[in-house]
């Protein structure tokens, strides 16, 4: 159900932001890694979830429709989000490692356009259909 | 997928043209980070100002957007839903600019608020969020 799945993103949301002020205000010291679990957890169901939609497809569908699937839109988003994270954690927690702004932005870079374009793409297929 | 577009448009009460304006503003505001942000300075000396404005551009387009629907709907539609339709754009825009607005300053150093104290109005939108979750069927 919508309701279910929208309440459980909230409270993953919630539990983050909750995280995420306490470290930024130096009140703990925690890996950063440590700090986005929550996205860990969610990021391990959406992926778990268009993995096995995908699956379910593949007996029906063939190689050309299976990549006209949304759910592999979904897998490629949310590896791009993991990517992106895990980059940002290995910034702030190992500054030696040196790594630029611009290596962290890379994969929402990629991510950000497929984005824009799908999101577009539903706009203006919304508009033709009136 | 596990929310499809109309499922969040529902829920979250934007329309498909205000998520796609916050992303691109958003994609302008990383490549506007990249380019504009020292590390090698303190915090407070790089321009946040700039860094932010394609996020404030976008919910200024957003307000203008919101202004528009609203005077239609209130031409085609009945008086209560176009309130009830501007109060919540109303109150999600307000909410973000607030935050964001707050984060500039903080970065800036301008004022010397808790960063609990700045993300405030996003938990203040998070409540609102949930309860709008629990009249989805």
């Amino acid at each position: 159900m919508v309701m279910h799945r929208a309440l459980f993103t909230w409270f993953i949301l919630l539990v983050f932001f909750i995280l995420l002020c306490l470290r930024l205000e130096s009140r703990t010291h925690w890996n950063w890694f440590l700090i986005f679990v929550p996205m860990w957890i969610y990021d391990l169901i959406l992926l778990m979830n268009a993995i096995f939609n995908v699956f379910i497809r593949c007996k029906h569908e063939t190689i050309r429709t299976l990549f006209k699937n949304e759910n592999i839109l979904l897998l490629v988003i949310v590896l791009l989000k993991v990517a992106a994270q895990i980059t940002l954690c290995l910034k702030l927690e190992y500054k030696f490692l040196n790594l630029q702004v611009y290596h962290v932005l890379i994969p929402v870079w990629i991510m950000l356009p497929i984005l824009i374009i799908d999101v577009s793409t539903t706009l203006f297929r919304k508009e033709e259909r009136r | 997928m596990f929310f499809t577009i109309e499922e969040l448009v529902r829920w979250l009460g934007l329309t498909i043209f205000e998520i796609c304006i916050n992303l691109i503003s958003l994609l302008l505001f990383t490549i506007l980070l990249v380019f504009l942000y020292d590390p090698n300075v303190e915090t407070s000396s790089n321009n946040w100002w700039m860094i932010f404005l394609p996020l404030f551009a976008g919910d200024a387009l957003n307000a203008y957007f919101c202004v528009i629907v609203y005077i239609r709907s209130l031409l085609e539609m009945t008086l209560k839903f176009s309130l009830l339709r501007i109060s919540w754009s109303g109150t999600f825009l307000l909410m973000t600019f607030l935050f964001k607005f707050l984060l500039c300053k903080r970065l800036l150093g301008q004022v010397s608020l808790d960063y609990s104290e700045v993300f405030a109005p996003l938990y203040i939108l998070l409540q609102l969020i949930a309860v709008r979750a629990c009249q989805q069927s």
